[in-house]
């Protein structure tokens, strides 16, 4: 599905990727720890186009994406949900979710069962009571709910999903667990970036640790529960 | 007819040409934080090419219909060619970028319909007035009420009921979200910003017969325009339609009810609002949210020996220069040293601490009405009056920088130009003081000490030592701790305010400074020139100060003088042989803009090779 490999990011002169190689095949959900400013959220940008790698490839179904423009990227069928959640203040919920709505992509496999309106207002009821309000009216789970809806509605191939835990309620973290667990049934493929563990190992097949920019675990669930190494230097469990 | 009556109409007449600028100015900053100065000769562009249409098939209806699609498209080529490629480097340029194109559209204009008014006729279905109430009114300014309240409702609902209006306002909102799920923001962009153009050319064209073609008429109805954008809050449509119809009315009923007071209605009004709402009534964006602009060039380190004797050989040059020159070269460069003098206070402020300034000239106007006024009218010493004058200007500047400084950005650009134009006005509306716009002079020049500064020679000496003392003083200052504040503050003024400097105060003592050293090189300009007109404060000549410190580069004290000679030696030349000086300074400009932006001297610096100390 998607495949960086070697990528190398810098914001101007400061080298924040050092060589960073991972993949996500279809249907699976790879996650990406890390503490605050290990790059994770470099990633994320490195791939949807807002920075450009100064080397290494950026592979979606084997084509180099790395020199896209975003919108481009974007509709190759990657769905974002940023770490702030990007929320238009001033669009109303059901404008937020219509307004870039797409088919899915042209070439790509596009899903059985695409999302729709009224498949979203199923997956989340609360969107649909809260329809006609504006985007800043919404709480922060509201708003980590219409973020993922949002992404959803372009009906994406993959989706990259940047700490949707963060801030929130313990039962709302349930909530998009939950949420998550039903996506990977569909076979949606996932990037996941995550500080919260209890997440990661809740609804991740594989991870990948990042520090100062560099991969230094990989490997399944039952391998990072088992690091206690990696657990405690990198992730400060 | 009752006089409130007519008034109230009038108002909404003006109100609608004034909400067909705001409309376009007010959604492209939304979408692109940029304003944009061309704004005004798109709206004069399509008057132009709307009389051209009308002229050939006299039919006024088609003129309203056709003008908007050139103009827009014209519009839409300069936005792919030009500001595109100027995304990554910030939004003053691209600002900067438009304010070049004013000077070609404004060639263009002069050269293809000439300088003179036309006027344009009101087509005959509506040349007619109506019986209303106890008296008339003429039916085509109620049409142009009914046409702008027609074009407001279509725009709002395209805005708020359609897809495409959604993904504007989600691009409004963030547009780098909008990018990342699939939206084609530069096309948006280009779109709205030919929806912009088409608006402003409709405008033009509706304003033509009640408002008479010139080259100029942009200036007219631009200034309020942003005006109008401040008070109702940027990126809102709805905020220019109310603030379109707020100051129209304002300004029909104060020009009726209190004459006296009706220039300053507009700008009191825009004062009130930004005392006590920043973003304006319905402003998404913050004032703040532009930013300062960024660093273009790094502070220059103290001077090498190498540096201080090519100084030094300079310097000597100069001061003999006078022995190979004539007479006429001998008046240019005494004007270039004081127009240094200028561009280097400016760069106080737009170089060193990040603030530009679109109103410099009304403090050099200040400085130097100050002293032909005094003169002519009350026979006060010109010297005296030189002084008066850089009191008044740090005055003034004390008075307008308080408006102005905590607005950061394109904000600040917009306020400094309304505070420049109201300047503009006061100076031509009061005749019997400043002589309007046919200026004012004094009968002969003063003596400098023992010498008449009637003798060419002792003006060149004096303003050459003037132009040496400021440029010493200047760079005294950057070095010194204010300096370092100033320079903080352009690089990250949060961090400023977090380590505890009072980043307001040092704004506004930078903007004085630069304000009353502009006063002083006023002073000297009217001491050299003899004579001072309303064209010398300006907004465009502010610009022209602007372009002088970009060419030279900003934020190098010295860059902004060489821009100064550069601009100065440029008009000359090329007004010498070709009355397309404008066009071509313009193009000079935008390559500039374009190209090297970090200013001739900026570039320069760079590829010198850096040694290491």
């Amino acid at each position: 599905m998607i495949e960086l490999s070697d990528i190398n990011s810098y914001y101007g002169e400061s080298h924040i990727l050092h060589g960073v190689s991972l993949a996500v095949q279809d249907g699976e959900i790879v996650c990406l720890l890390g503490r605050n400013g290990a790059g994770k959220t470099t990633a994320i940008l490195t791939i949807m186009g807002y920075l450009k790698p100064r080397n290494g490839a950026v592979c979606y179904n084997g084509r180099d994406i790395s020199g896209l423009p975003t919108h481009a990227i974007a509709r190759l069928g990657i769905g974002l949900v940023p770490q702030e959640r990007g929320i238009f203040p001033s669009l109303t919920v059901r404008e937020n979710l219509t307004v870039f709505a797409r088919p899915g992509a042209r070439d790509s496999s596009r899903p059985k069962d695409p999302w729709t309106l009224e498949r979203i207002y199923r997956l989340f009821p609360r969107l649909k009571e809260r329809e006609s309000n504006l985007g800043f009216q919404l709480s922060g789970g509201e708003q980590q709910m219409l973020s993922i809806a949002r992404a959803l509605m372009l009906n994406p191939a993959l989706l990259l999903l940047d700490e949707p835990s963060e801030g929130l309620a313990p039962t709302i973290v349930d909530e998009i667990i939950q949420i998550l667990e039903g996506l990977k049934k569909e076979g949606l493929a996932v990037l996941l970036v995550e500080q919260n563990l209890r997440v990661a190992l809740a609804v991740a097949d594989r991870h990948h640790v990042l520090n100062k920019g560099e991969i230094c675990f990989s490997g399944s669930s039952s391998d990072l529960k088992d690091n206690d190494f990696v657990l405690r230097t990198y992730l400060s469990v | 007819m009752d006089l409130f009556l007519v008034q109230l109409l009038n108002g909404l007449v003006y109100a609608m040409l004034l909400f067909l600028m705001a409309a376009g100015l007010s959604l492209i900053f939304g979408l692109m934080n940029v304003v944009s100065l061309a704004h005004g000769s798109f709206f004069m562009l399509g008057a132009y090419i709307g009389l051209s249409i009308y002229q050939i098939t006299n039919n006024f209806w088609l003129a309203l219909v056709l003008a908007p699609i050139p103009t827009a498209a014209l519009g839409m080529v300069v936005e792919i060619l030009f500001l595109r490629p100027l995304y990554r480097r910030g939004h003053l340029d691209q600002v900067l970028m438009t304010f070049g194109f004013t000077f070609v559209f404004f060639d263009l204009v002069r050269s293809i319909w000439g300088s003179n008014i036309r006027n344009m006729a009101v087509p005959e279905a509506l040349a007619g007035a109506v019986q209303i109430g106890a008296g008339i009114y003429p039916v085509y300014r109620l049409f142009l009420i009914a046409i702008g309240l027609a074009l407001a409702l279509i725009l709002w609902l395209c805005i708020e009921r359609t897809r495409i209006g959604a993904m504007v306002r989600a691009g409004v909102d963030d547009s780098a979200m909008a990018s990342g799920l699939g939206a084609n923001v530069p096309l948006l962009f280009t779109g709205v910003f030919g929806v912009g153009v088409a608006l402003a050319a409709l405008g033009g064209v509706a304003a033509g017969p009640i408002m008479g073609l010139y080259p100029g008429m942009d200036s007219e109805v631009m200034i309020p325009a942003f005006i109008v954008i401040v008070v109702g809050g940027m990126g809102s449509l709805r905020g220019a339609f109310v603030g379109s119809v707020l100051i129209g009315m304002a300004d029909t009923f104060g020009k009726t009810y209190v004459p006296s007071m009706a220039l300053f209605l507009i700008y009191l009004v825009m004062a009130v609002v930004l005392l006590t709402r920043p973003q304006g009534f319905f402003g998404i964006k913050h004032m703040g949210s532009s930013g300062n602009i960024p660093p273009r060039n790094a502070v220059a380190t103290a001077p090498t020996t190498r540096s201080r004797i090519i100084g030094a050989m300079v310097v000597a040059a100069m001061a003999i220069a006078p022995l190979f020159v004539n007479n006429h070269q001998l008046t240019l460069v005494s004007e270039i040293f004081i127009f240094a003098i200028l561009a280097m206070s400016l760069d106080i402020l737009l170089g060193f601490t990040g603030l530009p300034s679109m109103g410099h000239a009304a403090f050099f106007g200040l400085g130097a009405y100050a002293v032909i006024v005094l003169a002519s009218l009350f026979n006060v010493d010109p010297w005296i009056g030189v002084a008066i004058g850089v009191l008044l200007a740090a005055a003034g500047s004390a008075f307008v920088g308080y408006f102005c400084v905590s607005a950061t950005g394109i904000t600040f650009l917009m306020l400094t130009l309304a505070f420049s134009q109201l300047a503009y006005s006061v100076v031509v509306k009061w005749r019997d003081v400043t002589g309007g716009s046919d200026g004012i002079g004094i009968p002969e020049k003063p003596a400098f000490f023992i010498w008449s500064l009637e003798s060419r020679m002792v003006m060149y000496y004096m303003t050459f030592g003037f132009f040496i003392l400021c440029y010493l003083g200047l760079r005294r200052m950057i070095a010194s701790p204010l300096g370092h504040v100033l320079v903080g503050i352009r690089e990250n003024e949060g961090r400023m305010l977090a380590i505890g400097h009072n980043v307001q105060g040092y704004k506004l003592l930078a903007f004085i400074i630069s304000g009353t050293i502009a006063g002083f090189a006023g002073g000297l300009y009217a001491l050299f020139n003899g004579f001072i007109s309303p064209d010398a404060i300006h907004w465009s000549a502010s610009g022209d100060i602007l372009i002088m410190v970009m060419l030279g580069g900003g934020g190098t004290l010295i860059g902004p003088a060489i821009g100064a000679a550069i601009f100065l030696l440029m008009k000359n030349l090329v007004s010498s042989y070709s009355d397309h000086w404008m066009l071509i300074i313009g193009c000079v400009f935008i390559g500039c803009v374009l190209f090297f932006p970090e200013g001739l001297w900026g570039t320069f610096r760079r590829l010198k090779p850096v040694r290491a100390s």
